[in-house]
């Protein structure tokens, strides 16, 4: 783990999750990361204008990574599967075709723009906390044992396939999320469907297709007694959460399962405050079991 | 070196299915088919699998190994056997199962010759042959390397939720075509391609561009799809509404408008059914001030990189313009 990280908190923690992003600063603060404000940055393009407009979206990536390295950092730090693999799509792109990242920072430059020489590196909070120095130091500050709660872990897909861009573990045997839920304290609940798709991109425009995918990884982690399920992705969390009451008249069954954003989950661990991890914004509650298993303050002290 | 694995048997004749376990001894440099071909030759003939040329080129042996869809002739078995793993070998997904590892494929042929994957030329013949650029070619090679073993689509999450979904394969065929210079059929295949059932069902979960034993990278395809379609302004599907809300929120203010998502995407009468569910997201604080949206600092940036960007796109006629010219002579 970096001392220093350029933090992109990206489109959804900076608007409908923000609980999030203000969980994100707490729990890298309390592992004495510094996080770099990058305040000119956009979206990092997602999957829909790279789609779209996959020259603009490589040319707001460009611009994105330059204000990285000028801030100092040689390191990004994301909290978004989709902004984890666009900007590391965009950077292999760029640094492995000197001739595309000269066209690119051309158009920066005519533009007025500062351009991007290469020197950086995309991480997910995810692979910086589960691994090496960063997983000994979450160790020592995960001071509340979350004993007896059963965590459900949730992938997403952009933080696993393609795993030549990502690379960061087995895309079919990922373990990272086990990992720190132990360190949590608490017991994972393993399920086929965890490295499956939320459905998420599509479910506006295909909602019944959406759903259908939702279904999976909500009704195998319910069968397998997960008490809550965590995800690194604020999309992921999105469609899991909030769309679950539809999921829910898909299937055909209830769920009522609270969905954790992966650092929410550490922030309890950590001790940090309900008024922090902001739980209350879920749109499914914890129910005061959960509450109670999660160390909450608020309930402990009501104890 | 011994292996052993489970294999996942079915029967049409009873409509039983089981997991039967194997152990055989075959060389080291032993394949997933040629440890099958051992447990055929030597334990029970009548364990059922496609396979043909042995060298991952016809496309036969696409199977699961532990869930994930691999061609069989291409995976040693040596790395499994030294860990202690006894992998469990099934039929691939969303494909009918005939019998033991053999899908019915017909699903997945009839996909395919709904993109019609040959080439649509003008009803004149060219007076000479037609001569492709290197650079023309190179627009379409990963495509055109699919073996249509089916290893994509037996992962498509998409599929799984929508079986007319037309999928990896054959979107990545239609690419193909779409991409291809002499092709005169280009806009109406982005037409129908862009309809339901199309390029906007991807919810690019990524699993085909993971599997794909050639590198086709199908995913990728399904996105050059969808730009060709942006150039020929072809955004009346939802998919494509949905990426342009993304485009201009980057314009006006750096980051989404979440707000404009739901009207935009499905229409203002789509919308008001989905108000109750707005209300639900609004009293937990999920829906950002539509007046005030959040914006990044010099945003005149990227105002202006989009402008140069667009102008330095060429135009649809400039390109099918060129294409004839470096195409037809």
């Amino acid at each position: 783990m970096k001392d220093r990280y350029a933090y992109y908190p990206g489109c959804l923690a900076s608007l409908s999750q923000k609980e999030l992003d203000s969980s994100s600063r707490a729990i890298m603060g309390k592992l004495g990361v510094e996080l770099v404000e990058m305040p000119s940055v956009t979206c990092c393009g997602a999957g829909d204008i790279h789609e779209a407009k996959p020259d603009y979206y490589l040319h707001i990536s460009a611009r994105i990574l330059g204000q990285a390295e000028r801030s100092g950092c040689d390191t990004i730090l994301t909290i978004c599967n989709v902004c984890t693999l666009n900007l590391r799509q965009a950077n292999e792109r760029l640094r492995e075709n000197p001739e595309e990242l000269a066209r690119v920072n051309d158009n920066l430059q005519q533009t007025g723009i500062g351009t991007y020489q290469g020197g950086v590196d995309v991480r997910h909070l995810l692979w910086e906390v589960s691994t090496g120095d960063g997983y000994e130091r979450f160790k020592e500050i995960a001071v509340r044992s979350l004993e007896g709660l059963k965590v459900a872990p949730f992938y997403g897909c952009q933080i696993l396939r393609p795993a030549k861009l990502l690379g960061f573990e087995d895309p079919d045997r990922p373990e990272s999320l086990e990992r720190l839920i132990t360190a949590c304290g608490a017991e994972p609940v393993d399920y086929p469907a965890k490295v499956k798709c939320c459905g998420f991109p599509i479910v506006l425009a295909r909602e019944d297709v959406a759903l259908g995918e939702l279904v999976q990884p909500l009704s195998q982690a319910t069968e397998a007694g997960a008490d809550v399920m965590v995800t690194p992705c604020p999309l992921c969390h999105l469609s899991l959460d909030a769309w679950q009451a539809k999921a829910e008249n898909t299937a055909g069954e209830e769920f009522n399962l609270p969905i954790l954003h992966l650092a929410q989950l550490l922030g309890a661990a950590a001790g940090i405050e309900e008024s922090t991890l902001k739980f209350r914004r879920h749109i499914t509650r914890l129910s005061d079991d959960v509450k109670e298993k999660l160390k909450l303050p608020s309930v402990v002290s009501a104890d | 070196m011994e292996f052993t694995l489970k294999i996942e048997r079915y029967d049409p004749d009873t409509d039983q299915g089981r997991l039967q376990e194997f152990t055989v001894d075959a060389p080291e440099t032993a394949t997933l088919l040629d440890v099958l071909d051992v447990v055929k030759d030597t334990v029970d003939g009548s364990v059922t699998y496609r396979k043909s040329c042995r060298m991952a080129v016809c496309g036969s042996c696409g199977m699961r190994m532990d869930g994930a869809a691999v061609l069989a002739c291409k995976t040693p078995m040596a790395p499994l056997a030294e860990e202690g793993r006894v992998p469990v070998i099934s039929p691939m997904g969303n494909l009918p199962v005939i019998k033991d590892l053999v899908v019915d494929m017909d699903p997945f042929w009839a996909k395919f010759k709904a993109v019609k994957p040959w080439l649509e030329e003008d009803d004149r013949p060219p007076v000479k042959e037609w001569r492709v650029q290197q650079e023309e070619l190179d627009r379409i090679m990963k495509e055109a390397l699919c073996i249509q073993c089916g290893c994509c689509v037996s992962e498509c999450n998409s599929m799984e939720a929508d079986p007319d979904f037309l999928g990896p394969a054959a979107l990545a065929k239609a690419q193909r075509f779409v991409g291809d210079a002499r092709d005169r059929d280009r806009s109406e295949r982005l037409r129908t391609l862009n309809g339901p059932h199309g390029v906007w069902d991807c919810t690019r979960c990524y699993f085909c561009n993971q599997r794909c034993p050639k590198g086709v990278d199908p995913r990728d395809a399904i996105a050059k799809l969808g730009a060709e379609a942006f150039r020929e302004r072809l955004t009346r599907d939802e998919g494509a509404k949905h990426a342009k809300v993304f485009v201009s929120s980057t314009y006006r203010g750096g980051y989404l408008r979440e707000t404009e998502l739901v009207p935009k995407t499905i229409g203002p009468i789509g919308a008001i059914t989905q108000i109750p569910f707005a209300l639900q997201l609004a009293r937990a604080g999920k829906v950002p001030n539509p007046l005030s949206p959040h914006k990044a600092k010099d945003n005149a940036e990227v105002k202006r990189l989009w402008k140069l960007l667009e102008a330095q796109t060429p135009t649809t006629r400039e390109r099918a313009t060129r294409g004839a010219d470096g195409a037809g002579a």
